[in-house]
């Protein structure tokens, strides 16, 4: 297959792309759950991204979105071109997953570790490694209990979000 | 509101303002490579000379750079005193099971602290001097290359623009949403996980649905109006190199090249 018949893609499916790379910007804003463990919302962008558009345009819209994001709202520690690799492999990964495919659980739970694993452990950690110049064991047992709590309560909203607009994507 | 629309944005008039996005761009993203360069107190210090001139250069409050910072001040602490007990090498002064507090730690928490304030401090100069909608035109040149590997960077472009001109409409339209639905007693705040998570829908649902609305009707005003795809058009909004931009591009190059002579080899 051709890249070029990867990244085909109509006038009206572009625009819902940068209506939801905007939802995730804004959605990334916000966060919910108690002081101790505040879950941010961008991973809904993610998913939303992945579900509608599949793991070569969610990649894609994920790569935009950070962009957009640091354009506006500057990226917090610098601009670095790793973070956007990031925002680009964790719709990928629930691309595999979600798109076209119906909601299942063992899906969610399987897209979800592995992005957390993948993304949030593996890659955020080496980047920070490579930014900053951090000892690696030591970032990595920074990083672990966040890590280690939150992709269970994305679990439970993915799973919520995703078999409400299912229900969307039908009626349409 | 006011706030998320202009983004980061504060209007001045110094010569940073009047430099070409690209080239603040360019400048912002390598300065995380040049500062790699750095490995001694001089180079720490030519580079932080570096950082404070181009603070200063924007003739900005320092509070603007300080709120930067603040709100990363305790992952840097952090951070920086992981890194202090965990590096090994040089004097050891004190050794407790896997914590060691050397003179190499010491070096190495102090300079991690260096980097994370300049690094912080450069991407907020960019950030504050230019607007967002030019941090994007900038981007757009930045990924042009790509199109050597046929990737659409038109498309990437344009969807990029829509996604900078809706997220203020769309921030907008999540805290109507939010607001009409606790109006009818929905709480976003309270209640155990399966309940938060669930509240979450009844604010995705309308935002998602809006945005399908707004993706069919903007489509099809601009198929209206025209729009074939991306080949072919012209451009109205252009970046324009000046002579400024010199000074911009001489600031990088003797950066890098004081660092590469006085670096530890």
């Amino acid at each position: 297959m051709s890249i070029k018949k990867w990244f085909e893609i109509d006038l009206r499916e572009l625009i819902l792309l940068g209506l939801i790379v905007a939802m995730k910007v804004v959605l990334e804003q916000f966060s919910f759950g108690p002081a101790t463990v505040k879950v941010g919302l961008g991973f809904i962008g993610s998913v939303l991204l992945a579900y509608l558009f599949g793991p070569i345009w969610g990649a894609v819209g994920g790569g935009i979105s950070d962009l957009i994001a640091s354009a506006i709202f500057g990226q917090q520690g610098g601009f670095f071109i790793g973070f956007t690799l990031t925002a680009m492999v964790a719709p990928f990964i629930y691309g595999l997953f979600f798109y076209q495919q119906p909601v299942k659980i063992w899906r969610i739970i399987v897209a979800t570790l592995l992005v957390d694993l993948i993304v949030n452990i593996g890659m955020n950690t080496m980047w920070i490694h490579i930014m900053y110049g951090l000892d690696l064991k030591a970032a990595l047992i920074q990083r672990a209990p966040k890590e280690i709590i939150v992709p269970w309560i994305q679990m439970i909203v993915v799973y919520f979000v995703l078999q409400s607009v299912s229900r969307v994507k039908i009626k349409k | 509101m006011s706030k998320i629309i202009i983004g980061r944005y504060i209007p001045g008039d110094s010569i940073i303002y009047k430099m070409d996005p690209r080239g603040k761009l360019l400048v912002a993203i390598l300065f995380i490579f040049i500062i790699f360069l750095a490995n001694n107190w001089l180079t720490y210090g030519i580079i932080a000379l570096f950082a404070i001139l181009a603070v200063a250069a924007t003739k900005l409050k320092a509070k603007i750079f300080w709120d930067g910072v603040k709100p990363l001040i305790w992952l840097i602490f952090f951070t920086s005193v992981l890194q202090l007990f965990f590096t090994t090498g040089g004097t050891i002064y004190w050794k407790w099971w896997i914590f060691t507090l050397s003179s190499f730690g010491i070096a190495n928490a102090i300079f991690i602290c260096i980097r994370f304030t300049l690094i912080i401090l450069i991407s907020t100069v960019m950030t504050v001097t230019t607007m967002p909608l030019e941090i994007a035109d900038a981007m757009e040149w930045i990924l042009k290359p790509l199109k050597l590997i046929r990737v659409p960077v038109d498309k990437i472009a344009l969807v990029m623009s829509i996604a900078l001109r809706f997220v203020p409409t769309l921030f907008d339209q999540t805290l109507k949403i939010m607001n009409a639905q606790r109006s009818r007693g929905a709480d976003f705040n309270d209640g155990g996980l399966i309940k938060r998570s669930k509240a979450i829908a009844p604010l995705l649902v309308p935002l998602f649905i809006s945005s399908l609305e707004t993706a069919v009707d903007l489509s099809t005003a601009m198929e209206a109006r025209g729009y074939r795809g991306s080949k072919g058009r012209s451009h109205y909004r252009v970046l324009r190199w000046s002579k400024v931009d010199l000074v911009n591009l001489f600031y990088l190059v003797s950066l890098t090249a004081l660092l590469i002579i006085f670096r530890t080899h």
